[in-house]
């Protein structure tokens, strides 16, 4: 084995190639992580608020809650069966979007505005009022979750906001919920809501707590195969899954196809820089040869020295995306028609992965500068 | 031998390292004109949006639906020509052939009036005004249902319970190019007698008006929106391009990321390009010293240098240029607008983003080979000829 410390020398002997190098393929790992961030983050956002003994259930026919609709009487038929838990039973919710100025006069947006009954807080035991109180039941408050709480008009403890003319809804709190979606959202009161929409008779969705999440089966059944219904159960964390797909697989495509797209720059960077310095080095490889390294040797060595060069990147492009844990912006959720926001999220597997993605970058760029290396006469490489 | 047959040569010494850069200079160009092209043709259905039609909706919520008898009492206000409405249908392929189109039922007395973009033949019209369950589809549509002008069609709704059944009566024509072909219409009346839409009932999701071109059509729309503002179902007004965005809107924070993301490109391509170059100076330098020793001036050294940059980041811009218009305008641009317009209708390239990405390449090709050519030019020659390697 060629010793490392030759690749090391070499490496700082070109400074200015290998830092620009090393540059380049930070910025790559950096777009990279940055999109495997996003991923983790669409990931918290859109799924994380299901519990494997909730059911959803809503109109068949309808894929979200915003459509969805089913009439009063049904939630008490819902409640019947045996398998559903006593503590937390059945909770039927309204669910609207309202057109939201932002507060930086950057154009509107649409909010969500959740109407739940007084045991809709309860039933959810995620939910922490963070500043204010909670809403009284029956009356026009609201609390607003902490992703959006300020980056609309009317939307802070405090102000309040028109749900119809002369139908204000009044903020007396902020909410948490483990960074899901209910904290892009705005809760109220359900029959408050139901009312100023003139939707007295209706929920949007049922919520049902089992007694264990194995009940879900014969549960379903009940409610699927009794046709006075025509309605849809699914399991909580299956119904949130189901609602990421379109927004959260469009966000990651995006973000990786991007990804890999720019690392096909970087490798070719790569390899520039290895080529340059294997044409550079010819007589020092044909030494080694003669001292007797073998070709395989010479090979390893140079490929060791581009996945280094590849790693120096990584971890400057690694260390530098955590910054973006710092930033959050709002997107569109294709399901609910409103707004929901998006932290970028650093995980160890993200840094794992993206030092795997540039030590890859490196062998892929420094293979064909690496096979010719080891192709090099000692002959003819020293002779000049 | 003159100067330029040096520069020539000079360019492919090192071929395989020549060819490598400007193929990076290429892939970089072609990333940023796709990224580009995806913004463009995200926004190509806001930006073209016509002029002169404004849009009314409920100010609460885009679901929240307005009274009847307001399309007749925005029709007598001042300015506006023509005025239609349509209600959003959920609209879903119960095959799952398509992933998304939209769906709308329409007025089908006006709708077309106001919708010039859209044409029909005169024959279709009245067919439709013969068939309650009348459909006009666009041409990318209909393919992608397997339906024809009298065929049978089904299709289910995710806000109205059930299978819909539809009678397809005519193909739209688009007049423009971003024209959305992808859409199903049939008759709101159709719609409002369904005993399924009794929460719709008399009910319409939005109004569309053509105005005088030369309406202001903001004071207009304020002018709408303060008839209506007393009522319990006030209104919200705005351009149909605000409409559009409105609906896109919640993807600008995505947009202007991307935005960012292809400079980021140019950056990592001129790091290549620098690299490149800084190599090939550093491989020379005993050279530039004897063609200084000789009476070269440095001027001519700065502009071998910088010249041979320009060069190969020229070459992989052309390169790029060509690619971009065969793969992305000759082949993924047809193949989108025939398989995948639901997501999107219009995916070319304009020419701007072309000339904007060759030009940047031009550009930065100049950048990176500054620092290089300034520090070889200033060498002593002394110096550069001790230098050996």
């Amino acid at each position: 084995m060629v010793p490392f410390q030759y690749n090391a020398r070499s490496l700082f002997v070109r400074k200015v190639t290998t830092l620009a190098t090393a540059l380049g393929i930070a910025l790559v790992v950096f777009v990279f992580a940055a999109a495997l961030m996003l991923g983790e983050g669409v990931n918290r956002a859109l799924k994380t608020a299901g519990r494997p003994d909730t059911v959803v259930i809503l109109r068949k026919g309808s894929d979200a809650e915003l459509t969805s609709a089913i009439a009063n009487e049904y939630l008490g038929l819902f409640r019947g069966p045996a398998q559903v838990a006593q503590a937390g039973g059945v909770i039927g919710e309204i669910i609207v979007v309202v057109t939201a100025e932002h507060a930086d006069g950057s154009g509107v947006s649409n909010v969500l505005v959740r109407g739940t009954p007084p045991g809709g807080l309860a039933f959810r035991p995620e939910i922490k009022i963070t500043s204010g109180r909670a809403p009284r039941p029956g009356t026009n408050e609201v609390i607003v979750g902490t992703a959006i709480s300020g980056r609309f008009k009317g939307l802070f403890p405090g102000q309040s906001i028109d749900l119809r003319r002369n139908r204000p809804l009044q903020v007396v709190g902020e909410f948490s919920a483990d960074g899901s979606s209910y904290e892009s959202e705005v809760w109220g009161d359900l029959d408050y809501v139901r009312n100023a929409l003139g939707r007295e008779a209706v929920v949007s969705s049922a919520r049902v707590r089992l007694n264990t999440p194995s009940d879900f089966d014969a549960y379903r059944q009940l409610i699927e195969g009794d046709k006075r219904y025509s309605m849809k159960a699914m399991r909580e964390p299956d119904f949130y899954e189901k609602q990421s797909q379109a927004t959260g697989g469009f966000l990651k495509g995006l973000g990786l196809t991007v990804a890999i797209l720019f690392s096909i720059a970087a490798m070719i960077g790569a390899a520039i820089t290895m080529n340059g310095a294997v044409a550079h080095r010819t007589r020092e490889i044909g030494t080694l040869r003669a001292l007797g390294f073998s070709r395989a040797s010479i090979l390893t060595s140079f490929l060791i020295e581009a996945i280094v060069l590849a790693v120096i990147g990584g971890v400057v492009g690694s260390t530098l995306v955590l910054l973006l844990s710092l930033v959050s912006f709002p997107v569109m959720n294709f399901q609910t028609f409103s707004e929901i926001v998006i932290r970028f999220h650093a995980t160890p597997a993200v840094f794992v992965k993206a030092l795997v993605f540039s030590g890859v970058m490196g062998l892929i760029g420094g293979l064909v500068p690496a096979i010719r290396a080891s192709r090099v006469s000692p002959v003819e490489a020293m002779r000049g | 031998m003159n100067l330029a047959t040096y520069a020539r040569r000079n360019l492919f010494r090192r071929r395989g390292r020549t060819i490598l850069t400007i193929i990076a200079v290429t892939v970089a160009v072609l990333i940023f004109c796709a990224i580009r092209t995806f913004i463009v043709a995200w926004n190509a259905g806001a930006d073209e949006a016509a002029a002169d039609r404004i849009a009314t909706r409920h100010k609460v919520s885009i679901t929240m639906q307005l009274p009847r008898h307001y399309i007749d009492e925005l029709r007598e206000v001042p300015g506006i020509q023509a005025a239609t409405w349509a209600n959003w249908f959920g609209a879903k392929d119960p095959k799952e052939r398509v992933p998304f189109f939209a769906g709308l039922a329409v007025d089908h007395n006006t709708w077309f009036d106001v919708q010039q973009d859209m044409k029909v033949s005169a024959d279709v019209l009245a067919a439709w005004k013969q068939t309650p369950n009348g459909a006009i589809l666009g041409d990318v549509l209909a393919r992608a249902l397997e339906v024809q002008v009298g065929s049978r069609l089904v299709i289910t709704s995710d806000i109205y319970p059930g299978d819909w059944e539809f009678k397809v009566v005519g193909i739209y024509t688009p007049v423009r190019k971003t024209v959305d072909r992808n859409t199903l219409l049939f008759r709101w009346d159709y719609l409002n007698n369904d005993p399924r839409a009794v929460y719709s009932k008399e009910h319409l999701g939005w109004m569309v008006s053509r105005i005088a071109g030369s309406a202001d059509s903001a004071a207009l729309s304020r002018r709408i929106d303060a008839k209506f503002e007393s009522r319990d179902d006030q209104t919200m007004t705005m351009s149909e391009r605000a409409f559009a965005l409105s609906f896109l809107g919640g993807f600008s924070a995505v947009l202007s990321a991307f935005q960012w993301v292809s400079l980021g490109i140019l950056v990592i391509m001129t790091l290549i390009l620098a690299n490149t170059i800084a190599m090939s100076v550093r491989e020379r330098t005993h050279e530039y010293g004897v063609l200084r020793a000789i009476g070269f001036p440095p001027g001519h050294i700065f502009g071998f240098i910088v010249g041979e940059s320009l060069l190969v980041s020229l070459a992989g811009g052309l390169v790029g240029a060509v690619i971009v218009e065969l793969l992305i305008n000759h082949a993924l641009g047809p193949f989108m607008q025939d398989n995948m317009a639901g997501v999107f209708q219009h995916f070319f390239t304009p020419g701007w983003v072309v000339a904007v990405a060759v030009g940047a390449a031009a550009v930065l090709g100049v950048v990176a080979g500054l620092i290089p050519a300034v520090l070889a030019s200033r060498l002593k020659v002394t110096d550069a000829l001790r230098r050996l390697d």
